[in-house]
This record gives C-alpha cells, sequence and structure tokens, in this order.
C-alpha cells in the first residue's frame, strides 16, 4: 500500500466531486469547485491518469520500464476497465428497471437514456458491448476505456520522445476541433459525450508532464513562476461562471469549437483553464498534509482504489437520485445521500484494499 | 412475487404498437386503428368518426387519429412560427431538430419517422428532415448548455423540444428550471430559430406529484412568455387516459401502453401544433424573422 500521496489525493477529490456533481439538483452540488470554473472534475480525473501512467511505466529514477511489458500492463488495465463499465452499465439499468417496477412509475424508465435499452434491447446490448450505448452520467468509463486503449501509442512513442507524443496528440485533438471528429452514439443518433480524440490530449499530457517532472526541475521552477497567472485564470474562471458569461455557439468564428467552452470536445478554454487550475492548486497539497491528515488519508484512499470507487460511486449516486425522487429531496435528504456515499465509499476504498491484503498474506490453494 | 407478470407485459405492448398505422392518419391503417379501438374501447364509439378529410387537414383536431382526438383547447396553444413561415416561402426542406425521448423503437416506428410522417401529412408539399438527438441530464444543470451545442450544430429552421422530465425526476427546483429553460428558448429564438416546446408526459403514478404538476406548469409559463407554440402533452394524455381507462389491472400496464401511444400521438399532435401555428403566421417580411426576445449573455453580438 502507498503512503496518501498528492495524486492519490487530488483522485479521491475529484471522484468525490464527481459524485456529488453526478446527483443533479442536490444541495451540495453548489459546493463543488465545478460550479466555478470552467473546466470541472472530469478534466482532473483524466490528467491524473496519465500522470498515473506515466508513473507506473517508469521507475522512480525515471528509466522506463520495457515496452513489450507497458503495453501489456496497459492492455490489462484497459480490460479492467471495460469490465467495470458493462457491470456498472448492467446494475444501472437494472436499479432504473427495478425502480420503476417497484414504483410503479413508467416515466424512470426514460430516464437519462434508459429508454432506448428497454425499447429497443437488440441494439442497445450491441451497443453497450460496443460502448456506444451510453447513459447520462455514465459516459466517463467508456472515455476511460478508450483513453487506456489507445495509451500504449502514445507510451510508446514517449520512449524516444515526449515532445513527439505530445505533437501527436496535440494534432489529433487540434484536428478534431477543428473538423468536429467525434465517436458516434449507437442505437440512437449523436456522438460521445466525451470525445475520445479530443479528451486524449490531457491524459497524455499527464504523463508528458509526469516525464519531465521526473527529469528535471524546470517544470517545478516554472510552475511556481506562474502560479499568479495560475490564481489570475482561477479568478476569471469564478467570475465568468458566477456570472454565466459564455461565448455564444451560433456567434463565434468559425473553427467554433476553437472559441466555446464546450465539455464534450475539452475546448481550449477548457483546456487553459484547467491548466490554471492546476497551477494555482498544486502547492495546496503540501499545506494541507500537516493540518487535515485523516482528510487527506480518507482522499488518498479512496484515490488508490480509483477504479472500484468510481465504479461504486456511479452506482450510488444513481440510488441517491432515485431516493431524492421518491421522497422529494430536501436538505435533511440530501445530507443522508451525500454523508452515506461518502461512507459507501470510504468502505469501497478500504474493502478493496482489504481484500487485496488478505489474498496476498494467505498462501495461495 | 408479482413481478415477472409486469414484464410479460411488455411483449403485448409492443404487438398493440405494430398494428398501430405507420402514417397515421391514412386511409388503410385506419381502418385497423378503428379495429383495434372498438376492441380495446367501446365506449369510444360515442365520438364522431372522422368520415370525410377537412379540406385542410392541418386546420383541426379531425385531422388526428382516432385514438389520439383531443379536443384543440385541451392539446396545444398556438403562436408565431415566423422563421418556418419564411423557410416555407423559400420553398425549401425544413430543417427541424427533434430533442427529448428515446430514439427506440426500431428505426420504422421510432418517434423521428412517426414525426416525419405526421408532419408530411399535415402539410403536405413540404419536406421535412428531421435531426432527432436525446437530451438526458437536466435543463436547470448543463442540458441547456448542450442544447446550444446541437443547436449550432444542426441549424434547424424550428426545435421541437420535449422538456421538463428529466428535471422533474431529479427533483430540480421549478424555479431555477423555469429560468433556465426560459433562457434557452430565447437564446435559440434570438437566432431566427422557432421553438415548439412540448410538456412531461402524463402517467397516472405521478398525477397527484406536487413537484411534477409544477415543472409542468413552468413549461407552460416559459411557452407563455416567449410566445412559443405548446403541445400539451401532459394535458393531452390526461385526457386521452380517461377515455381509455378500462382497469387493465396489471401494475404497469396500463401506463406502458399509454407511454407507447404517447409517443404516436405526440408526433400527430406536434404536428397538428405546428400545422396550426403556421396558418396564424403572417407572411414574413424578411426570410429571417427578428429577433423576437432580448439577448442573453453578455458575450451575444448579433442574432444569426
Amino acid at each position: 500500500m502507498r503512503d496518501p500521496n498528492a495524486i492519490d489525493f487530488w483522485r479521491g477529490f475529484a471522484l468525490i466531486t464527481i459524485f456529488i456533481n453526478h446527483i443533479p439538483g442536490n444541495t451540495f452540488e453548489r459546493y463543488t469547485f465545478s460550479q466555478y470554473g470552467i473546466s470541472d472534475a472530469a478534466e482532473l480525473f483524466v490528467f491524473l491518469a496519465g500522470w498515473s501512467i506515466g508513473i507506473a511505466t517508469r521507475g522512480r529514477d525515471g528509466v522506463p520500464e520495457a515496452p513489450g511489458k507497458s503495453v501489456v500492463r496497459l492492455l490489462a488495465r484497459t480490460v479492467e476497465v471495460y469490465r467495470a463499465q458493462l457491470t456498472v452499465m448492467l446494475l444501472a439499468l437494472a436499479l432504473i428497471a427495478g425502480a420503476a417496477l417497484l414504483l410503479d412509475n413508467p416515466l424512470i424508465l426514460e430516464w437519462h437514456n434508459a429508454g432506448n435499452f428497454f425499447a429497443d434491447p437488440i441494439q442497445s446490448v450491441c451497443g453497450m458491448a460496443l460502448l456506444t450505448y451510453q447513459l447520462g452520467y455514465f459516459n466517463i468509463l467508456p472515455l476511460y476505456v478508450l483513453l487506456i486503449g489507445i495509451a500504449p501509442l502514445f507510451v510508446l512513442v514517449g520512449r524516444f520522445s515526449l515532445v513527439a507524443a505530445l505533437a501527436l496528440s496535440g494534432s489529433i485533438y487540434l484536428a478534431s476541433l477543428v473538423f468536429e471528429w467525434n465517436l458516434p452514439s449507437w442505437p440512437g443518433e449523436g456522438d460521445w459525450f466525451f470525445d475520445p480524440l479530443c479528451w486524449q490530449v490531457l491524459l497524455v499530457l499527464g504523463f508528458v508532464l509526469q516525464g519531465w517532472n521526473l527529469r528535471t526541475d524546470i517544470l517545478r521552477r516554472w510552475s511556481r513562476k506562474l502560479f499568479p497567472a495560475g490564481i489570475a485564470i482561477v479568478v476569471l474562471g469564478v467570475v465568468l461562471a458566477v456570472t454565466e458569461i459564455r461565448p455564444d455557439p451560433m456567434v463565434v468564428p468559425e473553427p467554433r469549437l476553437l472559441f466555446t467552452f464546450e465539455k464534450t470536445y475539452l475546448t481550449p478554454a477548457r483546456l487553459l483553464h484547467f491548466l490554471g487550475v492546476l497551477l494555482a492548486f498544486a502547492p495546496v497539497y503540501a499545506l494541507l498534509v500537516p493540518r487535515i491528515g485523516r482528510i487527506v488519508g480518507y482522499l488518498s484512499q479512496l484515490g488508490r482504489n480509483s477504479l472500484a470507487v468510481f465504479s461504486m460511486g456511479s452506482i450510488l449516486s444513481l440510488l441517491g437520485q432515485l431516493v431524492r425522487f421518491q421522497t422529494g429531496g430536501g436538505l435533511l435528504i440530501d445530507m443522508l445521500v451525500a454523508g452515506s456515499g461518502l461512507v459507501g465509499l470510504g468502505f469501497t476504498a478500504w474493502f478493496v484494499e482489504w481484500r487485496s491484503r488478505s489474498r496476498s498474506s494467505r498462501p495461495r490453494a | 412475487m408479482a413481478q415477472p407478470q409486469q414484464v410479460i407485459e411488455t411483449p403485448r405492448v409492443s404487438s398493440v404498437r405494430r398494428s398501430v398505422p405507420p402514417r397515421a392518419g391514412s386511409v388503410v391503417p385506419r381502418t385497423r386503428a378503428w379495429r383495434l379501438l372498438a376492441a380495446v374501447l367501446p365506449a369510444v364509439l360515442a365520438l364522431p368518426a372522422a368520415a370525410e378529410q377537412p379540406a385542410d387537414p392541418g386546420l383541426g383536431e379531425a385531422s388526428l387519429s382516432l385514438e389520439c382526438r383531443v379536443p384543440g383547447a385541451q392539446l396545444y396553444t398556438a403562436a408565431q412560427l415566423g422563421a418556418l413561415k419564411a423557410a416555407l416561402a423559400e420553398n425549401r426542406p425544413i430543417k427541424l431538430l427533434a430533442i427529448g425521448g428515446s430514439a427506440a423503437p426500431g428505426a420504422s416506428a421510432s418517434y423521428p419517422a412517426k414525426l416525419e410522417a405526421a408532419l408530411e401529412h399535415a402539410l403536405p408539399k413540404v419536406d421535412v428532415v428531421i435531426d432527432h438527438r436525446g437530451l438526458p441530464g437536466e435543463v436547470a444543470s448543463g442540458a441547456a448548455e448542450r442544447l446550444r451545442t446541437m443547436v449550432a450544430e444542426a441549424e434547424p429552421d424550428l426545435v421541437v423540444w420535449q422538456v421538463g422530465t428529466h428535471d422533474a425526476i431529479a427533483r430540480v427546483d421549478a424555479e431555477a428550471f423555469e429560468n433556465a429553460l426560459g433562457e434557452a428558448v430565447a437564446w435559440i429564438r434570438s437566432h431566427g430559430i422557432d421553438v415548439v416546446l412540448v410538456d412531461p408526459i402524463y402517467t397516472a403514478s405521478m398525477a397527484a406529484d406536487v413537484d411534477y404538476n409544477r415543472i409542468v406548469d413552468a413549461v407552460r409559463v416559459v411557452a407563455t412568455q416567449q410566445q412559443v407554440p405548446l403541445v400539451r402533452r401532459y394535458e393531452a394524455l390526461h385526457y386521452l387516459s380517461r377515455r381509455s381507462d378500462r382497469g387493465e389491472g396489471h401494475m404497469l400496464g396500463r401506463q406502458f401502453r399509454l407511454n407507447d401511444l404517447g409517443l404516436r400521438c405526440m408526433a400527430e399532435h406536434v404536428a397538428l401544433t405546428i400545422a396550426t401555428s403556421l396558418t396564424r403566421t403572417e407572411a414574413p417580411r424578411e426570410p429571417k424573422a427578428d429577433p423576437a426576445t432580448q439577448p442573453l449573455t453578455g458575450s451575444q453580438r448579433a442574432p444569426g
């Protein structure tokens, strides 16, 4: 078990934020940082995933492991995430169907795009396996599967040159913005909620920055220098979010996506804002550790087991939505939902670690 | 224990669906619809039959197929559709963006196909191109932003927006919903694009739910304030459900059938609302309508 560290801590923080934001309308939503900026926790999550790939495929001394080993490692992780996505989708659909039956309310079946599945199961079940059928609020894992699936390409290019890996990724990103490339949804019209061709840039950025961070301290020096710029961007983000000023997609010049704030395409404004957040908040971890050690420990534990916690968080937030629906919501219910969610996520992380501990300590049969 | 039975209910529903006319209102399917109706709802026979097509099929509820027939006053409120009228005057295909609801079941029976059929029936000689998008999520938290993207991508003449269900289920505050919806509708109109709103579905299980009714009311308020046509699906389905309430005792059976029938009726109701609104729209002076409402955000410079 690794000790609490900044990466796991921020990952845990992103997981909690995503959990709260996935219960729309709840009281605590407005206290999450997602409401006060252009980018949100999804960016943080994907960036840290890229950073973690760097940690996993490079030793502490910066020497990368054998390329074949990295490829197999990422492949194994892809399978793991894919399996989690299928499990979570099945449970979510069962929760929705079960709630519709129990509460005698067909309306629930239409929730989060689930209506497609129940009305059109033959196509939808294929779409589920292909990841092209996604439920609302259940679209981060499909992105994650794809990103880790294509990560070996960037990791291998990065062996020769990190700049080349970043340039390749950046070109795909820019081309996707200009030509509005995205993967299609099926069944049903439309595209992926998170465009993998755009979002890959954040994963690769995390991977590349981790590599540079290991090699030299130029990155650290520059991030200290740019700290005021980060603060300025964060402040600007707060102002724009609170005043609800954003570019009108019908009015901006072509290519449209270079100028809007769209989450689907991780537009440059979101990317820039995220980098600002990164600069402004990177030093915060060191300040927090001595003060709120227990919370740091809790969040780091969540972050260490991010896949399990994320999966459980998706299910718990759907359950929370159903509870809010049936009870009508309100502060007390929201406290109960959020509170039991936080305990549930903590338990999930503890359980996963306990299981792996007890497995490894016992002799194999 | 009772649940397996409820599940079995679904195939029966789909068989009812298949017997329903693919092109609502055409002559042959109407006889079939009649048979279905006579079998399921004998009491309805008292209603006047549509012996003749009215001269202008877009002008009254008589153009609706029988099982979808609702008195006009309970069905819609009409308003001007300037952009659509202008598009018609240019003799070009109408680009329609249909938002919300599932695209299922099956390609031929889906809502966009039904809507296209109903519209081409209600507006003969007009070519309608429909782009259908689901919009999961709540209008009050994020979905309104995604809607802007969709509109910017599709650049339609008309947006037909089924709205409110997700916000109602998520127990979003009705006032927050109303503000966000009003803003989004005003934004669409500010770009010379027409909007038709469709309020949430009626189901018996939600009839007494205060929050749900507040959301339905909020949609109506926005339609009135923004002066856009409203398909009062809730009222219409409520009316139809009263008419067809013969107590099919299954837990979900009645509502599911209504839900499915509701999809087809909604297509007809939307078409009728559009056709009626068009007849009440003055001929345009300019190809694109004036921005009817105030601009929204500081970043807006000029209407499209």
